[in-house]
């Protein structure tokens, strides 16, 4: 095991390595992965938090995303906000809406709240398209204004994609520290018996509803913010923020390597943010590609790549040894 | 604004619920037996839908041809899916079964996107433009095959489950997998048989569907989202009440259709949901959930 200070210097060298790339080159492709990979990264750290360490499968975060997106667009352009008040108004929704749909799914069971997040998600997008004179319908609201953060002593306008580069990727750093202080702590622990087993936790004293609510409240913030900021990089919010496709990426990062591992899911959002774009595929063909991967994940894999190869350690350490008389 | 006006739209409503009924029946039935959530089961309705339009306008099969066929199909589609997918989940993975069932609508709904691009097909029969006339009311004739259809089905899933042996063990497993399994019912033949059933249903609405409204491969999709509502607001596993919130759910959407833009339908029946849930977590004729 690596000891504790190393593993603390490889994080931070990590971290700065991270926001040297602007330094050391301008390719603006180079920035745009990195944008992509930052916005997954918060994404599929919740939804890990959700499913991989409260065991709530969960379709809602893409719906906590737009919701942020939208409220942080509107409130700029209509309210003329300030972009910081802007998404975080996005979050603090989407995390309201988060404790609604779930307190009313999550008294019955993880079935219902399965169901219901999904249906949340595929509801997002039909108001979004068809609630024409909140959202501007399928149009969405395009040429949103370059915002300018008023950090204390210089305003910064974000005008170039390596200011994006920074913004995204320092939001990024701080959620997947407010993750991993969760998951390591207390509250983590906590999530985790009542994964396991529910009713063992609940004989401990634990409220399985407190701890899921709060995961699902805590990631729904997150995904909220981080909306509110990608759609000010991409200048539009339309419907398409709300598809489907977000939804199974961040499943496919979060399962792939293991559920509930910290820096399994941060290593695969790194690969897959990566892969669409090295594997040029038409969109429908990577959906179809995308499925086929889930279904051999469910089959072959059920604990993600992480869990098989640990699973396969153990049993070979397990045999009995074959030199014995 | 007359009664008859009213009338019309809760008649078409009815159609439309009836075919909800037939989707959510079938999912209801799939989850009370095999305790899985089967997000795929839209895909089966659009597949079923496609195969019928593929059946009429390219093969010149007729109507009831038609229907047979794409049950047939879909009853077997059914058997495949048990036996290729879900029967190597042996119970216990429910996140599971509902991410695999996920990967299998996204493929095929992909698939089929790829295949034959988002382009909405009608389906045109000789008698697609006969109208039967009682009245004030006017219906077409394809809505009214779709309605007895739908309740054929009706009667034909009553029948299976109520007065046959493999009827009497689905409702068994159903009711209470270990016992079920304690008085020596198969679970993977009743398992298969539901699978094949839900299936077959969803494929019999798709087709039933096919030549009143247009057939593409998104169809499923938007479908199955009410099919979820329904077998909440039903209760879960529970048949009867799947039903009965299916012909509900079409009547309300019908006549509230034909006074406000359809976005409010869809939030409608979302909300809905999530008061049900909130009063009576157990659905409309659940007995019971503690939460």
């Amino acid at each position: 095991m690596t000891p504790g200070w190393l593993r603390a210097l490889l994080v931070l060298l990590g971290i700065a390595a991270l926001f040297a790339v602007p330094r050391l080159t301008g390719n603006e492709y180079v920035l745009a992965l990195g944008v992509s990979f930052a916005t997954f990264s918060v994404l599929s750290g919740g939804l890990n938090l959700v499913y991989g360490y409260t065991g709530l499968l969960s379709f809602a975060q893409v719906g906590f995303f737009g919701i942020g997106g939208y409220t942080a667009a509107l409130l700029v352009t209509e309210g003329g906000w300030p972009l910081w008040a802007g998404a975080a108004s996005g979050g603090m929704l989407a995390a309201l809406v988060g404790l609604v749909i779930g307190y009313s799914s999550l008294r019955l069971s993880r079935h219902a709240f399965a169901i219901v997040s999904l249906s949340f998600a595929f509801l997002c997008m039909i108001v979004a398209r068809d609630w024409v004179s909140l959202t501007r319908g399928a149009m969405g609201i395009p040429g949103l204004p370059v915002p300018v953060l008023d950090l204390p002593g210089l305003p910064w306008r974000l005008s170039r994609p390596a200011d994006f580069y920074y913004l995204l990727m320092g939001f990024a750093v701080i959620a997947q520290a407010v993750i991993y202080v969760v998951v390591t702590s207390r509250l983590g622990r906590a999530m985790q018996a009542v994964k396991l087993n529910e009713a063992l936790a609940q004989s401990q004293g634990i409220d399985p509803l407190r701890y899921k609510l709060l995961a699902l409240a805590l990631s729904a913030l997150l995904a909220g913010i981080v909306g509110g900021f990608f759609v000010f990089y991409l200048t539009i919010v339309d419907p398409s923020i709300f598809d489907f496709y977000y939804t199974e990426t961040m499943l496919i990062m979060v399962i792939i390597w293991g559920p509930g591992s910290f820096w399994g899911v941060l290593g695969a959002s790194a690969v897959l943010a990566a892969l669409p774009d090295l594997l040029r595929f038409t969109t429908d063909l990577r959906m179809v590609l995308y499925g086929a991967v889930l279904i051999a994940a469910m089959l072959v894999f059920p604990g993600g790549v992480g869990g098989w190869l640990r699973r396969r350690h153990l049993r070979r350490w397990r045999r009995p040894s074959l030199a014995a008389p | 604004m007359d009664a008859g006006f009213y009338l019309q739209l809760l008649l078409n409503g009815m159609v439309i619920g009836v075919i909800y009924a037939l989707v959510a029946m079938g999912l209801s039935l799939i989850f009370g037996v095999l305790e899985i959530v089967n997000f795929a089961h839209g895909e089966f309705y659009m597949l079923g839908a496609m195969l019928a339009y593929f059946l009429t306008m390219n093969m010149g099969l007729g109507y009831w041809p038609t229907v047979g066929v794409v049950t047939a199909v879909a009853v077997g589609l059914g058997y495949v899916l048990y036996e290729a997918l879900l029967a190597s989940l042996q119970g216990g993975g429910f996140e599971r079964s509902i991410l695999l069932t996920l990967g299998l609508s996204m493929v095929l709904q992909n698939g089929a996107v790829f295949l034959f691009t988002t382009t909405p097909r009608m389906v045109q029969t000789p008698q697609s433009y006969t109208n039967i006339v009682v009245g004030d009311l006017r219906v077409t004739l394809m809505r009214v095959f779709a309605l007895a259809l739908g309740l054929l089905a009706f009667a034909a899933l009553y029948l299976i489950l109520y007065r046959t042996r493999v009827g009497k063990a689905m409702r068994g497993v159903a009711q209470n997998r270990d016992a079920a399994l304690m008085v020596g019912i198969d679970p993977r033949a009743v398992s298969r048989l539901a699978v094949a059933i839900g299936i077959g249903l969803s494929g019999l609405a798709g087709a039933a569907l096919a030549p009143v409204y247009a057939v593409h491969p998104l169809m499923g999709f938007s479908f199955v989202f009410k099919a979820f509502a329904i077998i909440i607001i039903g209760g879960l596993g529970n048949i009867a009440g799947a039903a009965v919130a299916a012909v509900a759910l079409g009547m309300l959407e019908s006549v509230i259709g034909g006074f406000l833009p359809l976005v409010m339908v869809d939030a409608l029946v979302f909300s809905s949901m999530i008061a049900m849930l909130l009063v009576r977590p157990q659905g409309l004729f659940g007995s019971g959930v503690r939460v």
